[in-house]
This record gives structure tokens, sequence and C-alpha cells, in this order.
């Protein structure tokens, strides 16, 4: 029996690799998200065994690690320092080789040839200072020396050839301390990681704390210990003289911090892959499902005759899971290997983000291997079972037989249950909605919901099945060969509700990620409009804050209405990290619209506002004084009033003054310019764009390019998950190719017969072209239907996070149902030809 | 009197080499317009490969055939997709109903396929003949074999083609169906003058012809005039044991 399976295995290849193509897919995914994972754990000892100081010194600020290189953000990266003398402290502490201090700090822009700062917006542009020890520095010099004084600068090597200079040349700068222009005196790499997409300017010490610092200090001291001297041991005896807020941490400590933090900052990565694998799998039951039914269909006489001369049951239904194994063996070693290939191109696509992964060579794993071959295997076996079923109860006589036609089973228990289903997916969408209030709740809820509608709608499809493509073909039946299209489409409605859930699925998916991401957009686009009054926004262009030179220069513009700068200093009240804005109070309110909810924003010393879910969340009230940890230290402010917090403007925000008296460096995050009524926009726009020539580290943006810069963030993400999802689509349009491929060999005598009588080949063409466009509309109908709904219910559940808008975006929805009918007319085009060109007299022979 | 169709030298020849078979070897025939003809013959003696050739299904290896003027070795497939459409009727032996079309829509499919609108008249008259009024909204699975073979037949007719071709048409069927066919098809040639062409094997069958082709090892070897089924079966035994 077994080489009977083989046989017939043989005989179909090219559609079972069509059929198998949404197992491969799927299992590539798992595996690609195992050798990811195991790949990332490794490079982690890549991590440990890098050269590094054996005990970190640097400033508990309260804020979680402030060394290495984590991202920057609007918040400002306010440079916390130790004194010098620290340095000298540490260096006599018994045990300890050398103490380098260092100096290090975001926002020290290289200017490109064309006068921009090189390097996309994301990654952060980093200073440090170089430590002159190479058992201890990360950093490496390829070429060149490293930097000594002011004049000097050494580059990482891709910010080199970024920045298109090589050592000799002089560089420009924009630094915290202003602008510089030194020369490269050396190229640098980075010992563990190739690269993070980020730029780096290496200083010596003096020079990183003139600059990057803009006052004496280092941000944190690198030890290296004498030998025999164990990490923990000097830990210890540094932190007794180290002052209170410092932080002491073993090389081994930071390592794993590191390690820490770049499992978690790739985890979403996993659940996202993994999910998707899931999806893919999901889809390929339906695709194996109809195959297995197909050849078994096809196979009926073969079958009946096997049972004829004695095979029992057990030994077809064996046969066909042994078939279907063998198959999902091949799939899944396919997987595997398209495994690798996920892998290495999600590095790689990591690595154009601009994310920090330590390079390492990809490691598969036996358990890797072994898992991805189990779920290709079970996957195929478990598709194949019913279709194995209904092979053993072929009878005998049936090989006797002109015409077997397995009889068609009801469908009344599978719309019972599809009902039943519609109904408890309704019930907990109306519960969901009703806990909104409840955010985990509700969105368990939906969910549930979603699935168990998805679930109804798969169940349903057969019956709905035959009256949409009823429906949809309506303008067809004109004609003789529309009618048999659609009858084609409505005979088998399981098949063809099984072809079209597939296609349902993929795009149920994208239209529900459509309607959130529209949604998300246009709630975007209202909280600019309804919060920033301002006509322009001066912004970093890394996002880094900038001295003040800049707001001086265009507080006077003319046509201006009001000018108003925003400080940024991070926040931490009770363990809860926000960001703390400071901000004139007089002009501030014309520029940006807060809406009170209580108390007052007239700010005086001392005095903050808060965005209302902090002040829930904390439970802050007016008038009650708060402790909170800033740059340097800790200070009493009191509460003067709650604001409704809006998109991006949310946490603490106080006047100038008060952050000034807290010490808060001069460097402003953001500076808004808004239009006085009787002056022309393009004119105020002008004269700003004149006056912001020199300060390459900052871009002007108007509201619009503010809304478009937010947006393009998102549309990158949108952008990923709708390429995995158009992958989805693209095997459900396989699958379609594959059951028309079937559907046509099954019915050759029809179409013989249909030639027979003189119907042309192009008619049969056209006629196996509208019976696939018709179960793709179907698909894309069902799809479309499901994924708005429950976009839309998602966009509700996310209100509380902002997503306050909700938008159908119907142009991308029109488009859907486009591509639905282009791929179901792509996918026609292989079974169609083979379908004209059928032999008519071998199609009607009796046989 | 004029032919609906004819062939001079008609061969076809299966294969090369070693598995060449000659299923037609030059074989002449003419179907006289109006008459009833039956083919007859033995397994293997080519009598369907003949219907083929002569329907436009099959092509030739060497020889003309013609159906009224047209002759068909000459034609694209496109025209005689055409040819067949508007001037052929055929009824298979098997499988001769589309199964998602009713019985009228099955009727009336060739006429639908050329996009020409029906002679109404015309298509009520086979009905009525065939008798299938009251099952003209059913599905051919609804419909016993003779119900479905007279459908068919109905089908032949509807785009009054020049000339019907009838593959065993009484193969699958039990006597009295068989017979309902068969007395129609007589009726058809009778009363509406429509040339048909059979292959059957069946003597009593070809007892309903006007005359009898008979073929063996893809010759034409006899025919006969008026027959009786007594008559052909005599023959029939005849050339059998002349083959030995």
């Amino acid at each position: 029996m077994f080489r009977a399976a083989l046989r017939s295995l043989r005989q179909h290849k090219l559609r079972l690799v069509l059929t198998l193509l949404a197992v491969v897919v799927g299992v590539a995914f798992v595996a690609g998200t195992y050798i990811f994972t195991d790949s990332l754990k490794q490079s982690f000892d890549a991590l440990f065994n890098a050269p590094q100081p054996d005990v970190t010194v640097s400033v508990d600020s309260g804020f979680g690690s402030s060394a290495g290189g984590g991202n920057s953000s609007s918040g400002g990266d306010q440079a916390t320092t130790l004194p010098a003398s620290t340095v000298q402290s540490v260096a006599g502490v018994p045990g300890v080789a050398a103490a380098f201090g260092v100096a290090a700090a975001d926002g020290a822009l290289v200017i490109g040839q064309d006068g921009k700062p090189i390097g996309r917006t994301g990654p952060p542009s980093r200073g440090t200072s170089w430590i002159p020890d190479q058992v201890i520095s990360s950093l490496r010099v390829t070429s060149g020396a490293p930097p000594v004084g002011p004049g000097q600068v050494a580059l990482l090597e891709a910010t080199a050839r970024a920045a298109n200079v090589s050592v000799g040349d002089t560089v420009t700068i924009e630094t915290p301390g202003g602008r510089i222009t030194p020369e490269v005196v050396g190229l640098v790499t980075r010992g563990i990681s190739g690269s993070d997409g980020g730029t780096l300017a290496v200083f010596d010490l003096p020079t990183a704390e003139k600059y990057l610092l803009g006052k004496p200090g280092v941000t944190s001291i690198a030890v290296r210990a004498q030998p025999g001297v164990s990490q923990q041991d000097l830990a210890k005896r540094i932190e007794k003289v180290v002052p209170p807020g410092s932080r002491v941490q073993t090389g081994a400590q930071r390592s794993a911090d590191i390690a820490d933090r770049l499992q978690t900052a790739f985890g979403f990565i996993n659940t996202f892959l993994l999910t998707f694998a899931f999806i893919a799998l999901f889809v390929a039951i339906f695709l194996i499902f109809n195959t297995f039914s197909m050849l078994v269909a096809q196979r009926t006489r073969e079958i009946a005759l096997l049972r004829a001369v004695g095979a029992s049951r057990g030994q077809i239904r064996r046969s066909v899971l042994a078939e279907a194994a063998v198959l999902g063996l091949i799939a899944a070693v396919l997987g595997v290997l398209g495994g690798i290939m996920v892998s290495f191109g999600l590095r790689q696509l990591l690595k154009m983000f601009g994310a920090d992964l330590p390079a390492a060579p990809l490691v598969i794993q036996p358990r890797t291997i072994v898992v991805s071959l189990v779920i290709g295997v079970l996957v195929t076996v478990i598709s194949a079972y019913l279709p194995s079923r209904r092979a053993a109860r072929v009878p005998p006589v049936a090989a006797m037989r002109d015409e077997v036609g397995l009889p068609a089973r009801d469908l009344r228990v599978r719309t019972l249950i599809g009902i039943a289903l519609l109904a408890l997916s309704a019930l907990a969408a109306y519960l969901g909605l009703h806990t909104l209030d409840n955010g985990t709740n509700a969105s368990r809820l939906i969910g549930f919901s979603a699935l168990s509608a998805l679930i109804a709608v798969i169940a349903l499809s057969p019956i709905l099945g035959k009256f949409v493509v009823g429906v949809l073909g309506f303008p067809f039946r004109r004609t003789a060969v529309g009618r048999l299209a659609i009858e084609n489409g409505r005979r088998n409605p399981r098949r063809t509700a099984a072809t079209a859930s597939a296609l349902a699925i993929g795009l149920a998916l994208m239209s529900a990620i459509g309607v959130i991401a529209a949604s998300t957009k246009a709630s975007v686009a209202a909280v600019v409009d309804d919060t920033i009054g301002a006509d322009y926004l001066v912004i970093g262009a890394k996002f880094q804050p900038f001295r003040p030179e800049v707001y001086n220069a265009v507080k006077d513009t003319p046509g201006a209405s009001a000018v108003a700068y925003v400080r940024q200093v991070p926040i931490s009240v009770k363990d809860k990290t926000s960001v703390l804005s400071g901000v004139q109070p007089d002009l501030f309110p014309l520029v940006v619209n807060l809406q009170m909810q209580e108390g007052s924003a007239a700010l005086g010393l001392g005095e903050v506002i808060v965005d209302d879910r902090t002040a829930t969340d904390l439970g802050l009230r007016v008038g009650k004084p708060i402790q909170a940890t800033l740059v340097n230290g800790s200070t009493t402010l009191v509460v003067r009033g709650i604001y409704k917090g809006a998109g991006p403007t949310i946490g603490y925000f106080t006047s100038i003054d008060t952050l000034s008296s807290v010490g808060a460096r001069e460097l402003d995050s953001a500076v808004y310019v808004r239009v006085a009524k009787d002056s022309s926009p393009d004119a105020v726009k002008a004269s700003l764009t004149s006056e912001l020539a020199p300060y390459p580290a900052v871009v002007l943006q108007d509201q619009a390019s503010l809304k478009d810069q937010i947006n393009a963030s998102f549309d990158q993400v949108f952008g990923f998950i709708y390429a995995l999802l158009a992958l989805a689509v693209i095997v459900a349009f396989l699958g379609i190719v594959n059951t028309l491929a079937l559907s046509v060999f099954e019915r050759r005598r029809e179409v013989g017969l249909l030639r027979a009588v003189g119907t042309s080949r192009s008619q049969i063409r056209r006629m196996v072209v509208l019976e696939a466009v018709l179960i793709s509309i179907f698909g894309a109908v069902l799809g479309i239907c499901l994924g708005v709904a429950y976009g839309a219910l998602l966009q509700k559940v996310l209100e509380p996070q902002g997503i306050t808008q909700l938008a159908i975006p119907f142009g991308q929805i029109g488009w859907f149902v486009v591509l639905a009918v282009v791929g179901g007319l792509v996918a026609a085009l292989w079974p169609a030809f083979t379908a004209s060109r059928l032999d008519v007299l071998k199609a009607i022979a009796s046989e | 009197m004029n032919n609906a169709a004819h062939a001079i030298a008609l061969s076809k020849v299966y294969g090369s080499g070693d598995t060449r078979v000659t299923a037609l070897d030059s074989v002449d025939v003419e179907i006289e317009a109006g008459q009833f003809t039956a083919i007859m013959g033995p397994s293997g003696s080519g009598k369907s490969t003949l219907m083929h050739c002569l329907a436009g299904l099959d092509s030739l290896t060497s020889g003309q055939v013609w159906i009224g003027d047209t002759e068909l070795s000459q034609l694209t497939d496109k025209a005689l997709t055409k040819l067949r459409r508007d001037s052929v009727g055929f009824v298979f032996q098997a499988f001769n109903l589309v199964p998602t079309l009713s019985a009228l829509e099955n009727i009336t499919l060739p006429i639908d396929i050329a996009g020409r609108k029906p002679d109404q008249q015309w298509v009520d008259l086979v009905i009525d003949t065939v008798g299938l009024r009251d099952r003209l909204t059913h599905r051919p699975s609804e419909l016993s074999g003779g119900q479905q073979q007279r459908v068919a037949c109905a089908r032949a007719l509807a785009s009054r083609p020049t000339i019907v071709f009838a593959d065993e048409p009484t193969g699958n069927l039990d006597s009295r169906s068989g017979a309902e066919v068969l007395g129609f098809l007589r009726r058809s040639v009778d009363e509406f003058g429509q040339t048909i062409v059979m292959v059957t094997h069946d003597p009593n069958a070809a007892s309903y012809a006007d005359r009898v082709v008979f073929l063996a090892d893809g010759r034409i070897v006899d025919e006969m005039h008026k027959p009786t089924a007594a008559a052909v079966l005599e023959r029939m035994k005849a050339f059998e044991s002349a083959r030995g």
C-alpha cells in the first residue's frame, strides 16, 4: 500500500507542490523563529566574551540603565554625571589596575557634505570619550590613531563612510556644546556588535566633557581589575568609595543587562512570527484538505478496485495518510531550509532598521529540526484525515460503476454549528464592548469573538457560497458560459468554501490591519489638529535636544504671533518614569492646547500639571505635593492642575524657571511657531527656513509634515505586517490554482462534452476564469466583511490607548477586491489553459 | 439524392512502427440527407472512429470529409468547433448532459453557446415530441437514464443541425427506454426530415434505420437497405464466422 501511495505522489508533483507551499511557509516561520532566537542567544556569549570594563561605575539616575546604546527619545538624554574626583577615588581602590572616566552622550551629529546630518532619523547619533586601554575598551582603532585634544576625532568606520570622509579630512560635528570641525585622525569599530545603524564620534576625555556634556564630570567610570582580582570583590570595594546614587556593575552584570534588554526587545518578533506561522498553517489545513478530498474523489475507481481485491478499509485509510505524511515531510524539510532564509532575512531587515544585533553565526539546533518536521507532518496528516476516512468508505462495487459520486453530505449540522458560533461571537463582542473600561477583559472578549466569528464564517461558508456566488454571478447569467461558471462555483459548496476560506483568512487580517492603520493615522491627525496650535515646529533632526541659539534665531521671526520652546528632562514619580517638560507659562498655551480638567495651568515655581491618565494611575491630586526624582536628585513639586492627555502630549509640564532651578541643561526639545492671523504662512516659513539655515541639527516641520513623520513610522510597521500577510494571500491563490486544476481534471468529460457540442476553447477558458474570479471575490467579500468588522471593534478596544478615531480605508479595501479579481484571473490561467486543451475524444470516450 | 455528409478515401492510423494500427482503411461513404443511417460492426471495427472523423471530432490521417458543402480536413479548431455547434448534433452513450444545467438548459445549450435566440416553436415541438414537457426544470441527476437520453436527443435536434451523430445511444438503457429513444430518432427522420447517423452493435437498434453500413477491420464490407433485426443479426453472424 505504501508503494501505491508513493507512486500516486509522483504523478501529481506540481499540484502537490502548490498544495504544500502553505505548509512550507508555515514551517519556515516556525523554524526561522527558532533559528533566530537561538542565534540571538549564541550571540550573547559573544557579548560576554568581548572586551569590556571589569567594573563600570555610573550614576543611578532611577531611569534604568544609562549606559549602552539605548534609544534616545525626545524626552532628552540629559547626561547625568559623576564628579571627576570620583575617578581618582576609584583608581585608588586596592585591586584596581586602571580607572578611566568616560563622557558619553547622544546628540553628536556628524554633518555630511550636503550640510545635513548623516544617518536616518531613528538610530542614535552618539559621542563618547576614548578609553586608552585595549583590554577593556570595546572600541578598536582600525586605521589612524586615537583622538587627542580638541581638534581631533575618531569616527566609526560606517559613520566615516556615510559622511564620505577618511583619515586626515576634517568633519563638521554638531554637539550639545556647539559646532566643532575637528580632523578625523582614526577609524574605529565596535568589538561586540557589528552595526547598530547609528553614528559614533570618539573624542578624548576633555573634549568629550566640554562638547558632549557641557560641564566637567564623567558619565561613567571604566575599571580594569588587577590580575587575580574577581569582578564581584572589586565591585564591592569600589561601592564603598563612590558617592551615593552611583551604580557599580561588574562586566558580567552589564552583559546580562544588555542580553536582557535585547531579549525583551526581540521578544515581540518571536510572537509575531509564530502568529504568522500559525496563520500560514491554518490556511494550509484548508488547502491540503481540499487537495486530498479531490485526489480521493479522482481515485474512487482505483480505491474501489483495491477494496475489491481485498484491501481493508484501514489499509486504504493508512495509504492516504502515508501519502500525506510523506508530503508533509517533504514540505517540512523545505520549510526548515526556508527557515534559515527567514532568520537570515530577519537579521538583515533588523540591521536595516538599525537594530543593535551582535554578530554571530546562525544556530540550527536539533530541536529546531525535530519540531519543524513534526509540525509539518502533523499538519498535513491531520488535514488529510477526513479525506482518508472518505476514501475508506468507498464501496468495492464502485469499481464496476461508470459514474461514481460519493454522496454529498448534509450541510445542516455544519450550518447549525456556524449559527451557534456566530451567536456566541456576537455575545462576546457585545460583552467586550460593554466592559471597555477593563482593557484586558475587553480585548480578550473581542479576540474570542473574532476567533469564533472566523470559525462560524468558515462553517457557514458553503451555504453562503451558494448564495453569494449566485448573486455575484447574476450579471453573467445571460450567457451560457456565465451560467456554467456560476453553477460550477455552486455545485460543490464545500470545496468552493474551503478554497474561498483560505483567501478570506488572509484578507480578513489585512482588512483588520488596514482599518487599524487608517484609524491610527486618523487619530494622530486628530490629536495634532486638536492640540498643536502652532503652525510650525522646530525639532532636532534626530529628535535630539538642541542649543537655545535656535530659539533665539527664530523668536523674533516677522509674522509669528507666538514662538515658544520646550525643554524636557526625564522625571520619575512613584517609580514611574515619564517626561517633565519645561515651558514658558505665558507663551506655551498659545502654541499647544492643553484641555484642563482640574486646577489651573498658571504654573509657578515648583508647580506642575499632569495628564489625567498619569494622575489616575499614580493617585495624584491637585494641590498635593509629589516627590519627584530628576536628573540631579529628588525634588518636591506641587500639582497645580490636571489636563487631558492626548497622543504625544502627555506627562508633566512645569515652568522653565522650575526646570532651571533643578539644574537641567540648557537644551531645547522643540520650538513652536504660531503664525499671526494677518500674516502669510508661506512668508513665515521662508523666514524660518533662512533663519534656521545655519543650524543643520534641527528641522522645520509644519503640521502636515509632522503628521507624515509620525505616520511614516506606523507605515513601516504596518508595511511589514502587510508583507507577511500578503504571503498568506499568495498561498491562498495558489490554493485556487490547485483546486481549479483538480476540478478541471474531475470534470474533463463534461468539458469534452461541451467542446463536442460546439463550445469554443476561449469559451471554456472564460468559464474556468469566471469560476475562479467568483470564488476569489467570494473569499474577498467574506474576509473583508470579517476584517472590517473586527478592525472596527479593535479600534473601540484601543480607544483608551489613543486610537480615538475610526477610519475605514475604503480605497484600500477597493484595492483588495481588485486584487482578488486579478488574483483569481491569474490563478485560473493555467487550469483554464489545460481545460481548453483537453482532448475532446479522450474526454468523452466511455471508459 | 444529395448528401448530408460524405467521405473519400478516409484513412485513420494510430501510432507508428510496431504499434501502428489502421483504424480506418481508405473508406468511401455517403450519408444521404433525410435518412437514418446505422453504422454497424464488431468491437474494434473502426465504427466509432468513422463517426468521430465524420463529425469533425477527430483528425484524419488522409482523405477528405465533407459535412454539407464544407470540407473538414483543412478547418482550424475554431472553425470545426463552430461547425459542430451549428451543423452537427450529438447523442453519446453516456455522460450526455451537463450536470449543473436543467433539462431545458441542456437542450438549448448549443444555441446558448452560440449566443443565439432559440427558435421557440421548433424547440417546443422537439420537447413535445420527446415528451419532456413536465421535466424541463429538473437537473440530470433527477432524471432516469431514458429521460436523460431523450434530453440529449432533444439537444441534438434543437439547433436544426445538418446531421445528428448518435454513438451507441441505447448502450446504457433498458430495452423499453432504448425503444423510446430509437422511436424518437425514427420519428425525427420521418416527421422533420432530420439526417441521423447512429453507431451501434445492436441489430435491434439497427433495424430502426433506413440503411445499415457494415464495417470490419476499418473497411466498409457491406450495406443493407430497409433492414430488419433478424437480417442484420444474420449478416453479423456471417462476418463473425468469416473472421474465424
